[in-house]
């Protein structure tokens, strides 16, 4: 009986091009990704304008408070009472006091007294909250000395 | 003088790639999935909240806008002083032009001085509130996209009592 025999050399691949598509993903996803937007919180779903621009100047301190429903899968409210997403919790704005204190208890032992005056106090209000609840939240914060704010949209193309 | 080069040797270095490759992976992974499309965000500024911050009037010019709305936060009326303005997306637009036209030509010095206070109700949807302010401060051209500014100071008026 015939045998064929196989050719058991090893043919190696050639990688280069391989290595350069990685390379080129490698470069676009460092490029695209945002570690800014870390503390944007998907569930709230903020009012769009046109003039909303990411401002050039970061503020030095801020504050970012969440405010919005939750939300079901579908994305039909769970709770028609608006909360602050704080830290895994849903927080009424009339329960917000310790949780305020206790920021700028932090703010001051991290940068000193003097910071309470400089923190911009970042509101991302879902688009549906009533206004007399953003009011409400902006008066707490007042209360614990913050007194600098910001409302955030997302910036619309047209 | 004799010019001595070195002989080369021939013998191919094989650089390992397999650790390279292992990481570059690692890495393209790592990106892969802490990625997140998001469209950008902007801020408006608001300036003495409440009216009542700081005890002081810095402005010389207040205009006076209402939002009133139904129990359900629905826009029902915007208004200027005592103008209405109506209720739809055109009336965020009449009230970009009344701004304009209270603050004259863009760059003018007394717009410093001009300040925007808002009172709206209760109920009203935080999006009328944010399309307001974009509305007083300032207009971006559809076309080229360019923005002129009109008021920068916004505050709000003391919040209004709840419906319910």
């Amino acid at each position: 009986m015939k045998t064929r025999k196989i050719d058991m050399s090893l043919s190696e691949a050639d990688m280069t091009p391989m290595i350069d598509i990685v390379f080129q993903l490698l470069t676009f996803f460092m490029i695209a990704i945002n570690f800014e937007n870390t503390k944007a919180d998907e569930r709230v779903k903020l009012p769009r304008d046109m003039l909303a621009k990411p401002p050039e100047v970061k503020p030095e301190h801020e504050l970012v408070l969440n405010f919005g429903f939750e939300r079901n899968e579908d994305g039909s409210k769970k709770n028609a009472i608006p909360t602050i997403f704080y830290n895994d919790r849903y927080v009424e704005v009339g329960q917000l006091t310790a949780d305020l204190e206790q920021e700028k208890r932090v703010m001051e032992a991290l940068h000193g007294k003097e910071v309470i005056d400089k923190v911009t106090v970042l509101i991302r209000a879902d688009s549906e909250v009533p206004t007399g609840l953003v009011q409400q939240l902006i008066k707490k914060c007042q209360d614990n000395g913050f007194s600098k704010f910001s409302l955030r949209a997302t910036a619309e193309e047209k | 003088m004799q010019l001595t080069a070195s002989q080369p040797t021939g013998t191919k270095v094989d650089v390992p790639m397999a650790p390279m490759i292992d990481i570059v992976f690692q890495l393209l992974i790592f990106f892969m999935l802490n990625l997140k499309i998001l469209a950008p965000e902007g801020d408006f500024s608001i300036h003495l909240p409440q009216g009542e911050a700081k005890g002081e009037n810095l402005a010389d010019v207040a205009i006076k806008v209402g939002l009133r709305s139904d129990a359900d936060g629905n826009l029902t009326q915007l208004t200027i002083g005592n103008r209405n303005l109506g209720n739809d997306e055109a009336a965020f637009e009449r009230l970009n032009r009344e701004i304009q036209q209270i603050v004259g030509r863009p760059g003018n010095p007394v717009v410093g001085d001009i300040e925007v206070e808002l009172d709206a109700d209760f109920e009203t949807h935080h999006r009328h509130v944010v399309k307001a302010i974009s509305s007083c401060t300032g207009h971006r051209d559809p076309q080229t996209g360019a923005v002129t500014r009109y008021v920068e100071r916004i505050k709000f008026a003391p919040p209004r009592a709840s419906r319910a």
